[in-house]
Order: C-alpha cells, then structure tokens, then sequence
C-alpha cells in the first residue's frame, strides 16, 4: 500500500468515528506527542477527539539515508481521544482492519510499554502493539502532562507509519516504499519514498552529527528559554511559550546527537525543557476558559 | 441452602504487564483466603489463573452459607422472673422482650458461678449467605489489591493495574451482584480477540468447573502451567526438527508464557552471514527485541534459526513467521552495523571518551575509575606474580575494560558490557588472555555464575570491585538493611569468591588498605573510619561465603572466631572442622572452652610459667596435652589431639581448683589455661562450638 493510501485511510476511519483531523504543527519536534493538539488537547476536563500525521525528527537516529530501517525523520500518525473509550483498543483493531489487515492471518499482541517525556513532564502506561512481531503502534493511556494529572484520561494512539507500510509490502528497505503515484498527460509515475527522501536523510544526518554549530545550538537554546519564559512570565502567552519549549527540545535532541552533551549534564538540560514546558501547561490551564483548544462540546463541533 | 459451591471470579482486563500477573493473582489469594476464613466460609483450595487479559481465582467447597452461632445470656435470677404462681413478672418479660423470644423460650439454670437459678436464653444467630457475603466484600477486595504501577481511565478516579472490561462472578451457577467501577458482574466472560472476530457474542460460563474447557474452547489457555509446558514441548520438538538444541533461557520461557493466551511456537530463519556476529550479540538481540530462542548444535554453535511465540493456534498463511523473520532481520541488520561501526577505530580510542561518562558524583568518571583499576591491579598483581610480561598483559586489561561502554553496541544493549570488549579486543588480535580477561570482568554475575575462567580475569574483576567497593564506602554510599541500590554486596561477595576459589593469599586489611589509597582525596570520610566500616563489611562476605560453601554452622562461627583474613587459611580449617563435625569430644572441649573463657576473663596471665609448680595428677596430664599439641603443625593431628584434651579437661575441672590461695600456683594454672586458649585459636574458638 502507498503511503499516502495508509494516511488517506486512516483519516477516514478517526474522522468516521468523531475525531477532528488535525494537522501537523510547522516546527522540529520528536514525536506527535509534542503537537499542541496533544499536549494541550490532553489537559483539562473537556473532551477531545483528534487525528493527524506528525513528522517527527530524532537526530540520533539519522543514518545518512544508508539504514533500510532507520531514518533521521518518520511519520507518525497520531490518534487522541478523550477521555478514552470503554472500547478503544476495539476500535484501534479495527483500525488495522480498515488498513487491509486480516486478523483470521495473523498474531497481534498488547506487550508492556509504559511511556515517558521527560522533556514534556508526561508519563503514560500502556503497550506497544506487535502485529507478527513487529512493533506497529504505541498505545498509551496519558496519566500526567506536563506534570499536571491528567482527568478525564486521554488514550493516545501511535501508528509508525513507514513501518506499516514496509511491513504490509514486505519492503526490505524503506526508500523502495511508494509514498503515490503523480498522473499527468505523459502518463503515471510512481514516487518512492527514497526519491522524496534519501537526500534529504543524507544532508540532515550529516547536520546532526558532524556539521551542526555546537556554539551556536547552545546559545539559541538558552535564547529560547530566556524568551519562552519572557512570554509566559511577562504576558502569560503558553502557546508561543511552548513553541519556545519546542525549539528547546529540538535544539536539545541536535546538541545530543553532535555528542556535546555529558551525561552528568543531561538531566539537568531536560529539566529546563520540562519546566518551561510543565510552565505552558500550567498557564492553560488556568486560562482555559478563553483557550482556542479544545472545543467544548456542542459549542464548536467537537463531539 | 448450606451445599457447598465453587466460587468463580475472573477479571477481565486489557493486557496486563506480564511482571504484575503472578503477584496479582497471589496477593488475591491471600486477601480472599483471610477473608473468607474470618467469615468463617474458609473454601477447601483457591486456585489462581492468569493470562495476559485475565485474573481469575476459584474456591472450591464454600460453603452455601455461614455456619448458624448459637450465643447463652444469662439474666436475672428465677426468683424475680416468675412469681409465686408460676406466672412471668413485668422483669422477667422484659427479659424476654430484650432478646427477641416468648417467655416460653426462657429457661432457668444456674449458671458457673452464680449462686441460684437465673434465667437464660439460647439464641441462634443465623449464618448469613455466602453469596451476600461475597457481594458484599469482593468489591473492596478487588480495589485493595496492591497494585504496584496503577493507572486511571476513562473519566473515572479508580486506579487498577490496567482496565477492567469484564467481570463474570459465579457462585455455583448464580452470578454474584458486584460492581467494580461501573462493570457489573454476569455469568459471561470473552476469549481470545481474533476468537470474537468472527463470534461477537462473548463467552459463557455455565459453571465453575466449566471454566477452563470454555475459555479453551474460545482460544485460550488459562492456566500459565499448560502454557508453559506446551510452549517447552513445542520448543524442544521444533529445535529438534532444525537438527540442534534450545540455548535453555527459564526467563524466556516464563516470559512467553506469560505475554500469550494460546501458545503456539514457530521456527523462523534469518540469513546465515549474520552469524559472523559473536554468539553473545545473537542471543541477546533475539531475547531482548524479539522474545525468541536460539537453537544451537552440539558444538555449541548457534544454527541460522529462531524460535518465538504466537499468540493464536496457526499460522494458516505464513504471514506470522514471515513478519518475524523481517523484524529480526532488520533487527540484526542494526547489530551488525553496530558491530561494523564499532569495529573501525580501535577500541582503545575510547579511552578519552569515558571521561565524558558518569561513574559516580563523588568517583568521577569512567576514565577515573579505570585510572583506579590500572593502579590496584598494578599493586596486586606484583604479589601475586613476578613475570612483568604478565603484568604488563595485565595492565592493558585493566585499561581496555570499561571502553565498550562507549561503543554502539553496549549502548544498544547494556547487558553485553564487557562481552564486547574482550570481543573488539579479540578481533583487534589482542592477546587471549587480555581479550578473555576484559570479557570476563563482571563474573560472577551472581551466585550461581563462575568467576573468570583465567588467574588474569579474576585479578581485573577482582579489582574492578573492590575499586567499586571501596570507592563507594570512602564516599558513604553503604549498604544498610534491605538497601544496597548499588549492589555493593554482590561485588564483595565476587571479590570473596574469587580469592576463595583461586585460593589467594591477600589479606583484606592489606585490600583495603590498597584501595583506599588509590581511592585518595576523593574520599568525602575519615579513611580510619571506612577501613573498618570495610572491614566489618568483608568479614560478613566471608561469613556468607562459609555458608554458601555448606558448612554447619558449629563449623563457621567457630572458624571464623579464630580469624577468617587469611582465606585460604579459614577454608583448610573449615573442611578440616568439618570431619569432626559429629565427633561428641568437641561438644564437652565447647564446655570446657566456654568456662576457660569465663575463668580468665578478667586476668591477663602470662605466656610463661613455672611447670614445676603444678602438682595435681589432672593438670599435669593437661601440661603434657598442652605440649604435644603445642608442637604439632599438622591441622588434622592437632585437631585429633584436641579432640583427645576433653577427658583429661573435664578431669582437669572437677580435680582442681584454678584460684587457688597460692597466688604462685594461681598463676601457673591460669598461664595453662591461657596457653590452651591459645593452642585453640589457632584452630578455632570452639567456646562458639554448639
């Protein structure tokens, strides 16, 4: 299946089932978790439907676009509903089932994952779905964001995308994958994952671990955290705060994957994403009343 | 009403982490057979299942009700609850009325220590119905299980291990009316997902007894013993079809059995040039990624297949072993990029790197600790051999050790530090005993794993610890009660090990002394004060030691009185010790210890003495004793000849009298008996001899 095929499904299905589509958020950021449409949508007492695609970007793990099974960024398709279903992880399955997956043929097994942010002060537990032993999806039931409990309870959805699509074509490697066809008069032309990709694996690979400005990532990131908590302390603004949180974690990850951060140093620069991050989610709170996110039901399509 | 029933209860969950199962289910156990016992409905046996949806207990022969009570009260006396013509007073009606029965019911007797006739009533307290009773508890029983990483759902506030969706509660054939959280309980339960794909009517549960041919039947195996001992038949048959032998993994099995509701093993094959990586790197990436066993030859060597559970009855397309293999070949792909990646530079090029790595606040770095090591086995190794050649090999170890901490490998997978040091050291054409040495240093892991196989290995892990210990120590992280977060006592107990079994004379007041110095000014403690805090902390290794090698406890506490900082030396006279172990003689030498013991307790007697001045036949004959065990050096002819100084001591005891008037003779038979304490000593303190 084409990986714009596996997305286009997917869409249907949440949005059959009540969720708003969402749409990724334009900064760097590690996983679909950090989208404010989780981060924000998580908190607070009003329900919340949500889907999306996040790309998501982990320096650490770029491989220079050589790795068949590893990429400096990945899509995540993200799935929040809130508070979470008496049937939810029926509705995951069939989920898959709207996929094309055939349950009568294969093994699917709910293994134990509990999942943390430390960057974001969330926690959650849960599994990692394993569909014929691999590895599909991250299936979480947030407890804390942003350090704040979380009440009602969110369950949180996590679909690798590349790796569905590989798995369900039986890729061996993930620049092969087809991500669609483009149709013109001179006829139609498969894109693969590779010629939408693998140079840009290459080049951002390179950037994280040999050519990014050491200096420069450490001045921004304490620029960032000097102007998140400007914002948030001067004019109580989370949303712009927390894209500074963001960039912070972004920033981080890159610091991190250049080897420039000690590990006795770690905890302590995590920390001040957390708090800044732990800060936005503290401050919406308290403003949520007058907050766009989320929509109350009934008032403004939300179910 | 009071035929007994089985009782059923099941919780039916979303997957339930495998390491919470067993502990759930017992902790219930327990809680419901205390219960039930205080109800006085104490079921014959509750057994427990579980699989990863499921927890359920059944009681067999409870019975249908409480036993009825019968309780006597006793109130005024007859003569003021009758009148004289028989017939009942305002008193006596009252008597009645209070307890709820016709006067006719009250009878009179004269109860244990009254003086007359009162009346009396027997009332029947009837015991309520269990079913009542289980409604009643089964919710706070459920909610007070110990739930040990408990979560929220959904709008509610109840915390459990995951959520509950189900609950089927039979008592007999009668649903029992509880409610947990909103889920009531019916007399029907849901079995395997892919089950109900194509039944979506959930399960039901005609009786107790019923219950495991019914789960069964909708695909699932209950009870973690079948599992586990299909998946240990279909392993053995399945590794026996590839032409070789499972690499035997008792966690591994459990834990496939606890992650499945119907086992099935499939054989899945990866491509043979991924075993040109080290056999360790193998079964590590298919334990930890893959949940899958190796099968090995009988040479050891591992075959190009895996074995892994599946948690349906077949596998119809293949589709399930062909998902496997592409996982674990993607898997593999990364070791063997890891393994190619870490091989391009030497190893010793991450020596520098370790500075960046934490060994501890106080200790420093890695690259810190290594500096330690080099110099503790650069001390040691010079008492224990000669050759510099040697030493030098030695050193080299030392300073290779900690290196693949920093590779992408033990990054990957923690667990093979060490391992893959000696493996990169191999490659690089390292000398075998170098490369085996650094592979080695963590042994013993534990109890039950060897120490190195080499003198070399040994002396790195030995110093490797004691640097850990001792470091730890001088900078007050010590180990007190339950809590050793470092495993400091593992490490001395490897330390203790290996000098126990490669039968090392160096003596842990010199070990200490050692590492203390090499420890320096990081120490945050008085070293005087950490010496002995070491000290103490080395004699209790020692002392565990004796007991892990079996000997009786007569045998230990004695030995070890007598010192124990010479192992080799403790060892010899513990096995000697323990020949002599059931020899009555040294039971009445214990006695006669003890009162040498009380009799010089306040004296301090000296070495010498005037022989001539004793007198008596029994102390003479002790004097003779005293000589010829004086000048044995034979460990066993000595010990025969203590056993030989327990007649002639009792005799000794009830012929003479020690504190005598003559302060001459006073002090000659105390210098005796002081000599005698000594001559033990050298053996042991048998006073402790029980």
């Amino acid at each position: 299946m084409h990986i714009q095929e596996l997305i286009l499904r997917l869409q249907r299905f949440w949005a059959d089932r009540g969720c708003l589509i969402g749409q990724p958020y334009d900064l760097e950021k590690g996983a679909g978790t950090m989208n404010p449409l989780t981060f924000f949508g998580a908190l607070g007492s009003k329900p919340w439907n949500v889907a999306y695609v996040e790309p998501s970007r982990r320096p650490a793990d770029g491989r220079y676009g050589e790795n068949p099974f590893r990429v400096y960024k990945h899509l995540q398709f993200q799935v929040i509903l809130k508070p979470s279903p008496a049937r939810v992880q029926e509705l995951y399955i069939e989920s898959l089932e709207a996929m094309g997956i055939d349950f009568s043929k294969h093994d699917l097994r709910f293994e134990e994952d509990n999942w943390e942010s430390p960057t974001l002060g969330a926690w959650g537990v849960g599994w990692q779905v394993v569909l014929d032993g691999m590895e599909i999806s991250q299936f979480t039931y947030f407890q804390q964001v942003g350090g704040l409990d979380c009440r009602p309870v969110s369950a949180e959805l996590t679909y690798g995308i590349e790796r569905i699509c590989m798995f369900l074509g039986g890729y061996d490697n993930i620049f092969d994958l087809v991500h669609g066809e483009v149709k013109t008069d001179d006829g139609i032309f498969p894109v693969t994952y590779g010629q939408m990709r693998q140079r840009e694996e290459f080049e951002l690979s390179a950037y994280s671990f040999e050519h990014a400005d050491i200096e420069l990532h450490r001045t921004l990131f304490d620029a960032f955290e000097k102007e998140g908590w400007r914002l948030l302390k001067d004019h109580g603004h989370f949303l712009s705060a927390y894209e500074q949180a963001l960039k912070m974690s972004h920033t981080f990850n890159v610091l991190d994957s250049r080897g420039a951060v000690s590990t006795t140093e770690r905890p302590g620069v995590i920390k001040r994403v957390r708090d800044l991050a732990s800060g936005c989610a503290k401050a919406f709170l308290e403003h949520e009343e007058g907050a766009a996110l989320p929509v109350e039901a009934g008032k403004g399509g939300a179910k | 009403m009071n035929a007994t029933r089985t009782f059923l209860l099941e919780l039916h969950c979303e997957e339930i982490p495998a390491r919470f199962l067993k502990p759930l289910t017992e902790d219930f156990r327990t809680a419901f057979t205390t219960w039930s016992s205080a109800q006085g409905i104490a079921p014959a046996a509750v057994e427990a299942f579980y699989s990863p949806r499921k927890l359920a207990w059944r009681a067999a022969d409870l019975p249908g009700a409480q036993p009825d009570q019968t309780e006597t009260q006793v109130g005024p006396p007859q003569r003021m609850c009758v009148d004289e013509d028989g017939k009942p007073t305002i008193q006596g009606l009252k008597f009645a009325e209070k307890w709820g029965v016709d006067f006719q019911a009250v009878r009179f007797e004269q109860p244990a220590g009254k003086k007359e006739p009162c009346a009396v009533v027997t009332l029947t307290k009837r015991g309520r119905p269990t079913v009542e009773l289980l409604a009643e508890a089964l919710p706070a029983l459920v909610a007070g299980l110990h739930v040990p990483k408990a979560m929220r759902w959904g709008k509610s506030d109840f915390e459990f291990v995951r959520p509950i969706r189900n609950i089927l509660c039979l008592f007999g054939e009668q649903v029992v009316p509880i409610t947990v959280d909103g889920v009531a309980a019916t007399d029907t339960t849901w079995g395997h997902r892919l089950f109900h794909r194509q039944h979506p009517e959930p399960v039901r549960i005609a009786s107790p007894g019923g219950y495991e041919a019914a789960l069964e039947a909708a695909g699932i195996v209950v009870s973690l013993d079948a599992r586990r001992a299909r998946i240990a038949q279909q392993l053995e048959q399945l590794a026996a079809e590839a032409g070789g032998r499972v690499v035997a993994d008792a966690e591994l099995l459990d834990t496939l059995a606890e992650i499945v509701e119907f086992p099935r093993i499939l054989r899945g094959d990866f491509p043979a040039n991924f075993l040109e990586l080290p056999k360790e790197v193998l079964v590590t990436s298919l334990r930890e990624h893959q949940k899958s066993f190796c099968i090995e030859n009988a040479m050891g060597e591992l075959l190009p297949c895996f074995l892994t559970a599946a948690n349906r009855p077949d596998d119809p397309e293949g589709f399930v072993k062909a998902g496997n293999e592409w996982v674990l070949k993607a898997r593999l792909y990364d070791a063997r990029f890891f393994f190619a990646e870490d091989r391009k530079h030497p190893l010793s090029d991450r020596l520098e790197k370790l500075k960046a790595l934490t060994f501890q606040r106080e200790l420093g770095s890695y690259h810190d600790k290594t500096g330690r090591v080099v110099a503790l086995v650069k001390a040691l190794a010079t008492r224990l051999s000669g050759d510099d050649d040697h030493i030098n090999r030695a050193l080299e170890a030392a300073r290779m050790a900690k290196c693949d901490l920093r590779t992408l490998m033990v990054g990957e997978f923690p667990e093979l530090q060490g391992i893959m040091g000696g493996e990169y050291l191999r490659h690089e054409g390292a000398p075998a005993e170098v490369w085996m040495a650094v592979k080695e240093q963590y042994r013993p892991v534990g109890a039950d794993d060897a120490i190195p196989s080499t003198p070399m290995g040994c002396l790195l892990s030995l110093c490797d610890k004691l640097d850990t210990v001792a470091g730890c120590f001088a900078v007050g992280l010590i180990p007190s009660g339950s809590k050793d977060p470092l495993a400091l006592r593992r490490a001395g107990q490897g330390i203790v090990r290996i000098l126990w079994e490669m039968g090392w004379e160096l003596s842990p007041a010199d070990m200490i002394g050692t590492a203390l110095a090499v420890v320096g000014a990081r120490a945050t403690r008085p070293q005087a004060e950490t010496a002995e805090a070491l000290l103490a902390f080395f004699r209790d290794r020692v002392a565990y030691q004796l007991e892990l090698a079996g000997f009786a406890g007569s045998v230990r506490r004695s030995a070890l009185a007598a010192g124990w900082t010479n192992l080799a030396d403790l060892k010899t006279r513990c096995e000697n010790l323990s020949l002599f172990s059931e020899d009555s003689r040294f039971a009445s030498l214990a006695q006669s210890a003890k009162r040498i013991g009380n009799i010089l307790k306040d004296e301090v007697p000296g070495d010498q003495f005037q022989a001539a001045l004793l007198v008596e036949a029994a102390e003479l004959d002790l004097l003779g004793h005293l000589h010829r065990v004086e000048a044995q050096h034979d460990l066993i002819v000595t010990l025969n000849n203590l056993a030989e100084l327990a007649d002639p001591l009792e005799a000794f005891f009830s012929s003479v009298m020690v504190k005598c008037e003559d302060q001459a003779l006073r002090a000659a038979r105390l210098s005796l008996l002081h000599r005698l304490r000594q001559a033990f000593l050298r053996v042991a303190d048998f006073s402790l001899w029980q």
